[in-house]
């Protein structure tokens, strides 16, 4: 297979290799470590030992939490790429108009998406307080509420707070990408409707919508796996406490891990999360590759 | 039908909307709705039950002294509070406490001539709805049957200007009733619990003022004691009375009333946004500069901290900070050197070379993209034990580096295919080899899209997290966004330094994605995977 000018057969592939190397060993290697694990027996020091089939994955499905924590992963998952991924459509209609001070609201805009998530959880910490927290002193102040409103007071409501985070940070992404698709759509589509007497609805339904849903779909995938994988939000409001009842699956695995010395079940849940993701990545593929086959 | 007549009578129309937008405004700030109960008189019985002699004693007493007050044209009413307790030979016995309460009512008109700080809205308020129907009139005198287009531009300004005013009045109510919740019955009881003693006395003074005319003096804070305020929600119909009047002025400017309102509701819309996304930086910037006790503290009042306390910044430079920030640059800047070291070739190999088995290496990167390190948490930290690169910044350096490769691949090859071969084929044919046409041509050119690459590998390498905890163990290794939870351990929380820490890592960040935006949004969707 040589080339015309000269070039080894070999050639694109050296300069495939660094890249090749590094998924290798650093992406690929542990996903085959987690699937060796779970099908081991491994001490609480970490020790591997024998083959022990599914017992890990049996393990991993009786554990006392496993149902909430799949219920919590399946909410959090819906809830935040749901209303993320509606209101970022709204906003970013909104952001699609032309009106002065754009640039400026849309600098402000990708403000949570820049910020580490550790730092914006921390925050929304602060902010939700019951004896201090900024919430109810601004509410407080501007004479809006008469008497501090406890913003904790059940697990539930704490979990609500997290995927309401969760949103806030997951709005920025969703918003640009689907600005960049808008921006694509030629405007004259949209002053022939107008001639024709197309409302506003209907153009949203006929017009816009059908053009943006490649970018739809590509960022609404997208936001499955970040937010599936999302650790910090979780992990430094509540820690999944009380007793698990607000973890996710990651979260949960992360404390079964390296706090209850539970390795076993935990590599299980890993790997049950990784075909998840699997699955999800099914669908996108399917979705980009299709898209360029359109292009 | 003649078309001057048609505009006529919609100028007319709007005139007449404005003036009656106006009339309610002034009808509604002419009713009472404030409401202030003041206790005036207050009468201890001596130890007593409810029903016995002392306590009709005390009572007829208490009747008579605000059958006084009534001779006077005041109207108050009687009221009773029972304190139970118990003597020491082990008897029941009740405090009466008598308070004869008068109730004030208030109309929006009697704050004007106040010393209130509310006042100066209300002044404002009044001015503006006078100015917008000055202007309005001035503005539309003899001119109604005018085109807008043909308008004289004076004419055209004042209207505008009557439309500006009156958008201004529709501001400030909600600041009006909001100023007044918050002075009188927060900063009130807050001055009562002596939480807060600055301006004590003026306020008292104020308030007597407004209240009682001056007449109570000394004894004013006795007074107030049981001081509430009450507003109907009435005077929220005030701003509703303010949209019709703006209604109409912006018919008289515009002619048509959709356009700009539709302009209003789209700016009222973006800075609520632009409010709620700023806010929890809000928090993170006063807090970091609070002292403890002001970061703790509920009851504080303040939009700034009453006293800067750059301290926070020199402990937090103390406590390990700047090593953080150190090591979290090593981490992003070695693992973003990293991914383009690799990924420039592997991006330039798929945009400009045919080869067997590209598909799957896109496939290949893909799916690289869709795990987060999260998932392969215990993966990750068994290789790194065995690599020997557990608790070193070399470790954090390859793993961002390898999952930020997909993204980096990805980007970058959207650069490249949408930057024509030609030139590089012209200097091939000059004898430059495939590496020199890279590096001398397509990179130059690129150079935006490698810039965006670089910054948001950057990013994303400095705002992990989830990794950093799992893998250092030394405190001195920890980047900066595993070092900030050092301030918040799990009984106390000190997050003067905690916001002091995030603010100095979120900042350069920040000003990175704004230069990138507009770039990476556009790669992020389209640009990658066209071609």
């Amino acid at each position: 297979m040589k080339k015309s000018n000269g070039e080894k057969w070999w050639g694109p592939y050296l300069w495939l290799l660094p890249s090749i190397l590094l998924i290798s060993i650093f992406v690929v290697f542990p996903i085959l470590i987690v699937f060796r694990l779970s099908f081991s027996e491994i001490s609480k020091a970490g020790v591997v030992g024998g083959f022990v089939g599914f017992k890990n994955y049996i393990d991993a499905v009786n554990l006392p939490a496993f149902a909430t924590v799949m219920k919590n992963t399946f909410w959090w998952v819906i809830s935040v790429v749901g209303l993320s991924t509606l209101l970022g459509f709204i906003i970013a209609m909104v952001m699609n108009q032309k009106f002065r001070g754009r640039k400026i609201a849309r600098s402000i805009l990708i403000f949570p998406w820049a910020t580490s998530l550790v730092i914006q959880a921390s925050v929304w910490n602060y902010i939700i307080k019951y004896e201090y927290g900024s919430l109810n002193s601004v509410l407080l102040n501007l004479g809006i509420i008469k008497e501090a409103v406890n913003w904790r007071s059940s697990y539930q409501i704490e979990f609500i707070w997290e995927c309401a985070v969760g949103i806030f940070v997951t709005i920025p992404f969703v918003t640009f990408c689907i600005l960049s698709g808008l921006q694509s759509i030629d405007e004259s589509l949209y002053e022939s409707a107008r001639v024709d007497g197309a409302g506003f609805w209907s153009r949203l339904f006929h017009i816009t919508l059908p053009l943006v849903r490649p970018s739809l779909s590509v960022s609404t995938v997208l936001n499955i796996i970040y937010v599936f994988n999302s650790f910090p939000i979780i992990y430094t409001m509540t820690k999944g406490a009380p007793a698990n009842k607000t973890d996710t699956m990651i979260t949960y695995l992360y404390m079964l891990n390296f706090y209850d010395r539970k390795k076993g079940p935990a590599n299980a849940l890993s790997v049950i999360g990784f075909l998840i993701l699997c699955l999800c990545s099914g669908i996108y593929m399917i979705t980009v590759m299709r898209k360029e086959e359109e292009a | 039908m003649n078309p001057n007549s048609t505009v006529q009578k919609a100028g007319k129309r709007y005139f007449v909307l404005l003036i009656l937008g106006l009339f309610l405004a002034c009808l509604i700030m002419s009713l009472p709705v404030y409401t202030f109960t003041v206790g005036v008189y207050t009468k201890k019985s001596s130890n007593t039950f409810v029903g016995n002699e002392k306590y009709k004693e005390a009572l007829a007493e208490v009747e008579q002294t605000a059958d006084e007050y009534r001779s006077q044209g005041l109207a108050v009413e009687i009221s009773e509070t029972v304190t139970e307790r118990t003597n020491s030979k082990g008897e029941t016995t009740s405090l009466v406490a008598f308070t004869i309460s008068q109730t004030l009512k208030k109309n929006v008109w009697a704050f004007l001539p106040s010393s209130l700080p509310s006042a100066w809205v209300l002044r404002i308020l009044t001015a503006g709805m006078a100015a917008a129907l000055i202007l309005a009139a001035a503005g539309c005198r003899g001119s109604f049957s005018t085109e807008i287009k043909t308008l004289d531009p004076g004419l055209r300004r004042m209207r505008g200007l009557s439309c500006l005013f009156l958008l201004l009045d529709l501001i400030l109510v909600p600041v009006f009733i909001l100023l007044n919740n918050y002075l009188f019955w927060r900063r009130h009881s807050l001055f009562q619990g002596d939480l807060l003693t600055d301006g004590k006395e003026e306020w008292y003074r104020v308030l007597d003022g407004f209240l009682f005319q001056g007449k109570m003096g000394e004894d004013a804070a006795d007074a107030l004691k049981n001081l509430s305020a009450e507003h109907s929600p009435l005077l929220w119909v005030l701003l509703f009375c303010f949209l019709l009047a703006l209604a109409g002025a912006a018919g008289l400017r515009f002619g048509a009333l959709q356009k700009p309102f539709l302009r209003g509701a789209l700016y009222l819309f973006v800075i609520v946004i632009c409010v709620i996304t700023l806010y929890p930086y809000y928090v993170m910037l006063i807090t970091a500069f609070r002292s403890n006790a002001e970061a703790l503290d509920m009851y504080f009042l303040h939009l700034l901290p009453t006293k800067w306390v750059w301290q926070n910044l020199s402990d937090i430079v103390q406590r390990g900070v700047p090593q953080f920030l150190a090591n979290s640059f090593m981490v992003a800047g070695g693992a973003t050197l990293l991914a383009m070291l690799c990924g420039i070739p592997a991006a330039f190999a798929m945009a400009r070379m045919n080869f067997k088995g590209k598909k799957f290496f896109l496939g290949f990167v893909i799916m690289s993209q869709m795990f987060s390190p999260v998932v392969l948490l215990i993966g990750i930290s068994q290789l790194m034990t065995t690599l020997n690169l557990n608790d070193t910044l070399w470790g954090l350096i390859f793993v961002n580096a390898a999952f930020n490769q997909a993204f980096a691949i990805w980007l970058l090859r959207g650069t490249f295919v949408a930057i024509s071969p030609e030139m590089e084929q012209a200097a091939r044919i000059d004898g430059c080899s495939t590496m020199g046409s890279l590096i001398r041509i397509l990179l130059p050119m690129a150079a935006p899209g490698i810039v965006t690459t670089l910054i948001f590998v950057f990013i994303n390498a400095w705002n992990e997290y989830t990794i950093s905890t799992v893998l250092i163990t030394t405190a001195s290794k920890k980047p900066i966004t595993v070092g900030i939870t050092q301030f918040s351990s799990f009984n106390m929380i000190e997050w003067q330094y905690l916001f002091a820490a995030s603010l100095l890592a979120t900042i350069p960040v920040v000003i990175l994605f704004m230069f990138i935006e507009k770039h990476l949004t556009s790669g992020l969707t389209s640009g990658g995977v066209k071609g």
